[in-house]
């Protein structure tokens, strides 16, 4: 359904797992649905492309860019850990 | 000309789109009453005249999209609904305009006339976005007029048009969802039974309640019309089984899906400008090392600044009132006059002299630091340390307003989404050093000892919250639900906000403190003038000189201090007798820290007990207080052990 990305999809990991400063697309929003609903409201759906922008120390929150709409959210580990996305490759 | 009643326009739009500014550009020019002055939780009411028009307006807080569990976003909707608006203006930040769209979108479907302000279009084109505002306008089928809040660019064609749609009406259009989901909404939309509660129209009623079913909000339903009840189940399950998805996600996503084609269909985005000198900020403000120096200097500046500029600022203006009651003193002589005089100048000085010095360079400071954005990359930096008490970075917002003043923050933990983190978070804010307390620290503690031992009064203040937050987030079991907080784009602080901002709190003060400061000194005037301040004195002798070896005169003050803190500080002055210059005449080194810990922790300010009760509950109210009454006890006693 996407015609810009040609994706070779790998498995699905946990975004708190997941490289940096590379594009990934969300898989699975697992978790409650308190959460999903407010990740939903901030615009991150399942789907959507997201890169990781940085990290804090002492297992803190990481911020997560959302590549179309050019927001950025701090998501704490444990939600972070309820987000499945795989890898993205681009071919242009 | 006239119009028989005046429109109601309410402003909408998720936060950190510009929406105050906005409204501010408008309401702040054009204002016939004065705005009333709250904080983002609150709503904002003006009646502004337009080239002879009247408008109500009324601004909201920031709310991501129309279905929400987040009670500050709730009041949104409830004013939605009840006000029935004759316009609604949504703002949207053009420079993440595929997520803006999507609440817009929402707002197509709700249906009442709306027109769209395309904001901040300076921070879009910088980041090489170019938006086509008359696509999006021939799409949704309401005007849509690109705008920069903050230069005030664009305000007066928003205007115009929104004029044009309050006189002639407008034709939205909402887009249909996919076959499937749609085809489920019409049965829903057909299957209404009459006199059932239509807000709006019928087609958003339906929307809405196959959205809520099975959530919180919804399940009333089923109690109160167990027909439709089992129609929106049957609806919300057919979209269910489809999509393998709970409905609520799938409306989200088509509205998702909706706002990203409109974006891609309106939009460019010209590549190669992206890493603009924001981002490069925030990479070295949230950097894992720079990040953390940064946020210490910056609370250390903080407190400097605000010392180096109250402390002068203070003499200065203590001089006048001390020669002015000099002079009283010998022309009124020992009488009740000169009793009730003297009340009078000690309250209105401590007012002016001793408080406002301190507190507007706060205000100012607290203002850039929100308008700039860092209060949100606080929060990120603080996150792990905020675990340990049981909380996480979104509390860390509420807790800095608290430097402020405790009410407000207390307020804003509105934006936590669960109640276990609003009633820690609640419970934890009295305790943070307020400007009040602040004043206090500064005016005895620095003043008299030396910023040294302020900033070591302030170190162990911090201490106190952690140690405090540790032990009740034991007895709260349930766990708080993460981290999930918006870091918005980082914006220049502008003068003229941060002007408007402090002169509105600056204002709430002036005419909510000074009378009690003032009638409070005038009081205790008329009480040490009849001797009745011995009794208040005798009774809580066995506190105050037993229990924290303070001068006796001191007891009377305690009682005062709950009504405000600061009035703590002037009523010490007059119970003592004595100027402010002279007091260590009178008191030691010692009892001025044991006094100044016992007064900031003893028991949350009247305000701060108020709002607990009101926000978190009666019974947690109380357990602040007792709790703020021991670990004052504690506290003064271990002082007077250590030194």
């Amino acid at each position: 359904m996407e015609d810009r990305l040609n994706c070779i999809e790998s498995t699905p990991m946990n975004l708190a797992n997941a490289p940096h400063n590379t594009p990934l697309r969300i898989a699975d929003l697992a978790g409650g649905e308190s959460a999903r609903r407010r990740l939903m409201a901030l615009g991150f759906h399942k789907g959507d492309v997201v890169e990781l922008d940085g990290r804090a120390i002492l297992r803190g929150p990481l911020l997560v860019r959302n590549c179309t709409s050019d927001t950025t959210i701090a998501l704490g580990r444990g939600v972070a850990q309820k987000v499945l996305v795989e890898l993205v490759h681009e071919h242009s | 000309m006239s119009t028989p009643s005046v429109p109601t326009v309410i402003f909408i739009g998720q936060p950190n789109s510009g929406k105050s500014t906005l409204f501010n550009s408008i309401a702040g020019l054009k204002a016939e009453t004065s705005n009333f002055p709250g904080t983002s939780i609150k709503h904002t009411h003006s009646r502004v005249n337009i080239e002879g028009r009247l408008l109500d307006i009324i601004d909201l807080p920031g709310t991501y999209s129309l279905c929400t569990s987040d009670p500050a976003e709730q009041i949104v909707l409830t004013h939605l609904f009840k006000e029935k608006p004759d316009l609604v203006v949504n703002i949207v930040d053009a420079s993440t305009l595929s997520r803006g769209l999507e609440l817009t979108l929402e707002l197509v479907e709700l249906g009442y006339p709306m027109v769209v302000a395309l904001n901040m279009m300076d921070v879009a084109e910088r980041k090489g976005v170019q938006i086509e505002a008359a696509g999006i306008e021939s799409l949704i089928g309401a005007p849509v007029t690109p705008t920069i809040a903050a230069h005030g660019r664009g305000v007066k064609e928003l205007l115009d048009r929104a004029f044009e749609v309050i006189d002639k009406g407008q034709a939205l259009r909402p887009r249909p969802f996919s076959d499937d989901v749609e085809s489920q909404v019409l049965d829903v939309e057909r299957l209404l039974p009459p006199g059932f509660p239509i807000f709006s129209n019928a087609r958003f009623t339906a929307i809405k309640l196959i959205e809520t079913s099975g959530h919180a909000c919804g399940n009333f339903l089923g109690e109160v019309d167990p027909g439709l009840g089992a129609t929106v189940d049957r609806a919300r399950k057919a979209i269910e089984e489809d999509r393998g998805a709970p409905a609520y996600e799938v409306i989200s996503a088509e509205r998702h899906h909706q706002a990203m084609k409109l974006f891609e269909e309106t939009s460019r985005v010209l590549r190669g400008k992206r890493l603009t000198w924001d981002k490069k900020v925030d990479a070295v403000l949230m950097h894992p090392i720079l990040g953390y120096i940064i946020l210490a200097a910056v609370f250390m500046a903080f407190f400097f600044i605000i010392f180096k500029v109250g402390n002068p600022l203070e003499s200065l203006l203590l001089g006048p009132f001390n020669s002015l009651k000099t002079v009283l003193a010998a022309r009124l002589g020992d009488g009740l006059l000169f009793y009730l005089a003297e009340g009078l100048i000690q309250g209105i000085g401590g007012g002016v002299a001793i408080v406002l010095p301190y507190f507007l360079p706060l205000l100012i400071l607290m203002s850039v630091l929100e308008d700039f954005g860092y209060l949100a990359r606080a929060g990120f930096l603080l996150d792990a340390f905020m675990h340990h008490i049981g909380l996480h970075g979104k509390s860390v917002s509420p807790f800095i307003l608290g430097f402020g003043c405790n009410v407000p923050a207390i307020l804003s933990t509105r934006i936590l989404e669960s109640h276990r983190d609003r009633v820690l978070t609640s419970i934890l804010i009295p305790f943070i050093p307020c400007s009040a307390r602040t004043t206090i620290v500064l005016a005895l503690v620095a003043f008299y000892l030396g910023p040294l031992w302020a900033m070591g009064f302030y170190a162990v203040n911090l201490l106190v919250v952690a140690v405090v937050g540790w032990v009740i987030s034991r007895f709260i079991k349930e766990p708080s639900p993460g981290l999930i907080l918006e870091i918005p784009s980082l914006k220049a602080p502008r003068l003229g906000s941060i002007l408007r901002k402090t002169w509105f709190q600056v204002y709430a003060f002036v005419k909510f403190a000074w009378p009690i400061l003032i009638g409070g000194s005038l009081v205790l005037s008329l009480l040490s003038y009849f001797r009745a301040d011995r009794l208040i004195n005798d009774i809580l002798a066995p506190l105050v000189v037993k229990g924290l070896g303070l001068p006796h005169d001191l007891g009377v003050t305690l009682v005062f201090g709950f009504l405000r803190k600061e009035l703590s500080l002037i009523m010490m002055l007059q119970a003592l007798g004595v100027d402010y210059q002279n007091l260590m005449t009178v008191i030691s080194r010692e009892q001025i820290i044991v006094f100044t810990v016992f007064i900031s922790f003893f028991i949350p300010c009247l305000s701060t007990f108020v709002i607990l009760w009101k926000e978190i509950g009666r019974k947690w109210a109380f357990v602040s207080a007792g709790l703020s009454v021991s670990v004052a006890l504690i506290l003064s006693w271990t002082v007077r052990l250590v030194l």
